[in-house]
């Protein structure tokens, strides 16, 4: 039986301009409307399944944003993500996508894959590295793992410098722990500044999102529950992310697929609840920030709003306010700000033709504003765009919370 | 399918991007914002005058229905192949080619956007008024081809007051052009009355030179709450009366508000039978001075609360709230039907309690909005598609309304077309001497009837 949607998609076109696909291809059946469209179709069984269907359904960043423009209120993410479980249930998946599964789908797994490949990343000659390219970024660009998996490399339970306000859950995603450590402990330094006690719970593993966005259903469950034990704690006030892509899996995709688990949405709930993104703790708190009196060099910042910090948290609009409460720090406002940088998860890698326009208007855009630091708050779209500078370019790409950190008055 | 042979020609010129016939693909070509389908045999996209008269003379020598296709937005159906045939799809054909403030135009392909259009011109602290609500998506060749409107054309006109000069490729593949740069030109026919609102039926825009406007030095903006629908509709006439043209006066009854108010919580008066959104601008004296009329001649109507935004984002807050309406009310069913019946200002208080009156009969759920400054009425009835015998009844009272509008003077359709939703309705308010010129034209420009058949004409 075909569970019928509340609301129908009125095809009033909304979505196009929003959808940063659509922008580029502008073609219908690349847009929200039209994958709403053929969803429907394929569901009704007017339409069978085909190659072409699943690289149509799959050539979407899901970012978010058509659900967020919708008058008719349509929930395209749920939509396009069940399409595209049942697209890799009948049409399978790439080697490529394959072998990520396998890998998210344990966390074990996941060390001992980072483990291999830092080791490969060592041994691979400079020479190949730069012509060997994932997507349109040159394997030379790629971030160096890190040493040591972040949460390895932390105590469980870190106690703060002063005082202690509260008490918080730091989920810090795959990124932070296999590729971007400084972003963590530049986290772990700040909330120490504030006075909340952090525990890192060990049991966490990935937040599920590739695994769902490629239609791996099944073993993304396991890590929900997974994630869900781990992080029921009364004691905290808070549970923190540093990627909003994680934030938006714990905040709305939780709930409603544990509502139809044997489980029960309960707990999940509960966690959605206290997540927050990283950006919008922190303006909670910045009047507990003492910032170093003797950074006075002012330092020119951009931003680049990823589409899940602008879609599920709406904090886009607040890393731009933060960014100019800082003293420090000359903002400059790119024209497309608020656009999407063709990252998209693995859709850099899949989509390296689309991806790659997009990702080149927001360079250009940046540099027009001549910022030496591109801030932003996603680690895919950060290695999406500083992947896809020179290594050598003065615009370098970091984190918010790392240009805060260094600015923290010393205690 | 076409003929293998017919599509080798098309992707002679087109080449294989941009020549789509795959089903998957056709599927997303079936539609727009009006509810019937059907699929076209291709879809083509061209990129230059050259290619669409090379694609018409090859359409015109096989007979092919030509359907052209902006964004896709219409309300009416009119960009539905209901005869199947090639989709001309504009959406590759967008390059704004000429902005000249100086000389108050811009130069477009059909392709660009709307909203496009503005940002192209802000930073010159320019504007072209047409504002239909899909302006964010849909595209100027689609605003020609259905003369659009919106809110703020109550003062400014829609899209036929600003089109001075158009590239136009006829079924043959002729190419012609007419007007110009200038705001006055009396050379020749004013064509563009004839293909703007011609609704894709007589020629194919492939540019088009639009006027544009300096922004105003000041705007602004009042919601005010009425207890009786009928103030509501007065005070509107009342306002036009005393000489005042808005910008925009926008009209909501108390369905709409409450739907509003209990998505969005924008402290909306929920007790209030009507509402009107009123904005004004011009040279900031004479703003104050307009506005302090608008204020007394509501305050006469009964006016019960009067609420003047004070910056740019409580005025963005009530337009907001406006512009919401829609999509409020396509979540109570799971579809949603509105038409754009307009008769003349001093008949809206009649045309609403009509609308309401047909609606109760079929006991069915109306929202009525209005551009009332201009009697363009949106009444909205909520109903689902799959209930047939509800959806007959919608039917139906959409047929009264029509009739309903004919009588008070009124027209079918002031900002959406014709199309297939109405082309059944002509009949009300034309006599068949005067459709039967319409199809002469018709035929003398497009004698094999290959431009968007089995539309209104």
């Amino acid at each position: 039986m075909i569970p019928k949607p509340l609301q129908n998609c009125g095809k009033c076109g909304l979505c196009l301009n929003v959808c940063p696909v659509y922008k580029i291809l502008k073609q219908e059946q690349t847009s929200p409307r039209g994958k709403l469209q053929l969803i429907k179709a394929y569901d009704h069984n007017t339409l069978a399944s085909s190659d072409l269907l699943k690289d149509i359904v799959s050539k979407c960043l899901m970012c978010g944003s058509c659900t967020a423009s919708c008058p008719s209120g349509i929930d395209h993410y749920s939509e396009f993500m069940e399409m595209r479980k049942k697209m890799a249930d009948v049409q399978g998946e790439t080697l490529a996508i394959k072998s990520l599964i396998y890998l998210l789908g344990r966390e074990y797994r996941l060390k001992f894959g980072s483990g291999l490949a830092r080791t490969g990343q060592k041994f691979v000659p400079d020479k190949v590295a730069k012509t060997i390219k994932l997507g349109n970024i040159p394997l030379k660009n790629f971030p160096k793992l890190n040493s040591t998996p972040f949460r390895n490399a932390n105590d469980e339970i870190i106690l703060p410098y002063k005082k202690q306000i509260g008490t918080v859950l730091y989920f810090t995603g795959c990124a932070t722990n296999y590729l971007y450590e400084d972003t963590g402990f530049a986290f772990i330094e700040i909330l120490k500044h504030i006075g909340y006690k952090i525990i890192i719970p060990k049991d966490q593993t990935c937040c599920s999102i590739p695994l769902l966005f490629h239609g791996a259903s099944d073993k993304a469950l396991k890590n929900i529950i997974t994630n869900i034990n781990a992080l029921t704690n009364n004691e905290a006030d808070a549970i923190v992310v540093d990627c909003s892509t994680c934030g938006e899996a714990l905040k709305n995709e939780y709930p409603r697929i544990m509502e139809n688990q044997e489980q029960g949405s309960v707990e999940a709930i509960k966690i959605a609840s206290k997540v927050i993104d990283s950006l919008s703790f922190i303006d909670q708190h910045f009047d507990l920030l003492e910032f170093d009196p003797n950074v006075t060099d002012k330092i020119s910042v951009t931003y680049h709003a990823p589409c899940h910090t602008r879609n599920s948290f709406g904090s886009n609009t607040l890393a731009e306010k933060l960014l100019s409460k800082l003293a420090f720090v000359n903002y400059k406002q790119a024209s497309d700000v608020n656009e999407c940088c063709g990252g998209g998860g693995t859709f850099f890698y899949e989509y390296p033709e689309v991806s790659k326009k997009m990702v080149d208007k927001k360079i250009k855009n940046a540099k027009a504003v001549q910022a030496s630091l591109w801030i932003t708050d996603c680690p895919v779209c950060r290695m999406n765009l500083s992947g896809n500078l020179d290594l050598d370019d003065k615009l370098k790409v970091i984190h918010p919370l790392t240009l805060i950190h260094s600015a923290l008055k010393q205690i | 399918m076409l003929d293998i042979q017919i599509k080798n020609q098309f992707i002679n010129i087109l080449g294989k991007d941009r020549y789509l016939d795959r089903i998957e693909e056709l599927a997303c070509y079936a539609y727009d914002a009006f509810v019937v389908e059907a699929l076209p045999d291709a879809v083509l996209f061209p990129e230059t005058t050259a290619e669409v008269s090379e694609l018409l003379k090859i359409a015109s020598r096989y007979k092919i229905p030509v359907t052209g296709r902006g964004a896709g937005t219409s309300l009416c159906g009119a960009s539905i192949p209901i005869r199947q045939g090639v989709v001309l799809c504009f959406s590759k054909m967008d390059k704004i080619i000429e902005v000249n403030t100086r000389d108050r135009y811009i130069i477009v392909q059909p392709g660009v956007v709307n909203a496009d259009i503005q940002k192209a011109l802000l930073p010159f602290r320019f504007f072209y008024p047409p504002d239909p609500a899909s302006m964010n998506t849909s595209t100027i060749g689609g605003n020609i081809a259905m003369n659009a409107g919106g809110p703020r054309c109550l003062k400014y006109g829609v899209t036929v007051d600003y089109v001075l000069g158009m590239e136009v490729v006829l079924a043959s593949g002729d190419i012609v052009r007419f007007g110009s740069r200038n705001v006055k030109d009396v050379t020749g026919y004013r064509l563009s009355s004839l293909f703007c609102g011609s609704e894709g039926t007589m020629g194919i825009t492939t540019e088009a030179i639009l006027k544009v406007v300096p922004l105003p030095e000041a705007t602004r903006t009042l919601m005010v709450t009425f207890d009786n629908l009928d103030n509501t509709a007065k005070s509107v006439t009342d306002i036009i009366g005393s000489g005042i043209i808005p910008v925009a006066m926008e009209l909501m009854d108390k369905l709409t508000l409450n739907a509003i108010e209990d998505s969005a919580n924008l402290g909306l008066d929920r007790n209030a039978q009507g509402s009107l959104l009123i904005e004004i601008d011009g040279v900031k004296e004479a703003c104050e001075k307009e506005m302090n009329k608008v204020i007394e001649k509501v305050r006469q109507n009964g006016a019960i609360h009067i609420q003047e935004a004070r910056s740019d984002i409580e005025r963005e807050n009530l337009w907001t709230a406006r512009r919401s309406a829609y999509g409020v009310f396509a979540k109570l069913a799971p579809d949603i039907v509105t038409e754009d019946v307009t008769v003349p200002v001093s008949q809206v208080p009649l045309m609403i309690r009509q609308i309401i009156e047909i609606t109760d009969k079929y006991g069915l759920k109306v929202g009525v909005l209005a551009h009332a400054g201009d009697g363009n009425m949106h009444p909205m009835i909520p109903a689902d598609k799959e209930d047939k015998a509800e959806w007959e009844k919608v039917k139906s009272a959409f047929s009264e309304i029509f009739q309903a509008a004919a009588e008070l003077g009124g027209t079918l359709s002031g900002e959406h077309g014709i199309g297939l939703a109405k082309a059944q309705f002509l009949p009300l308010v034309m006599n068949k001497d005067s459709i039967d010129f319409m199809k002469k034209i018709k035929r003398v420009i497009d004698p094999d009837l290959i431009l968007n058949p089995g539309k209104f004409v």
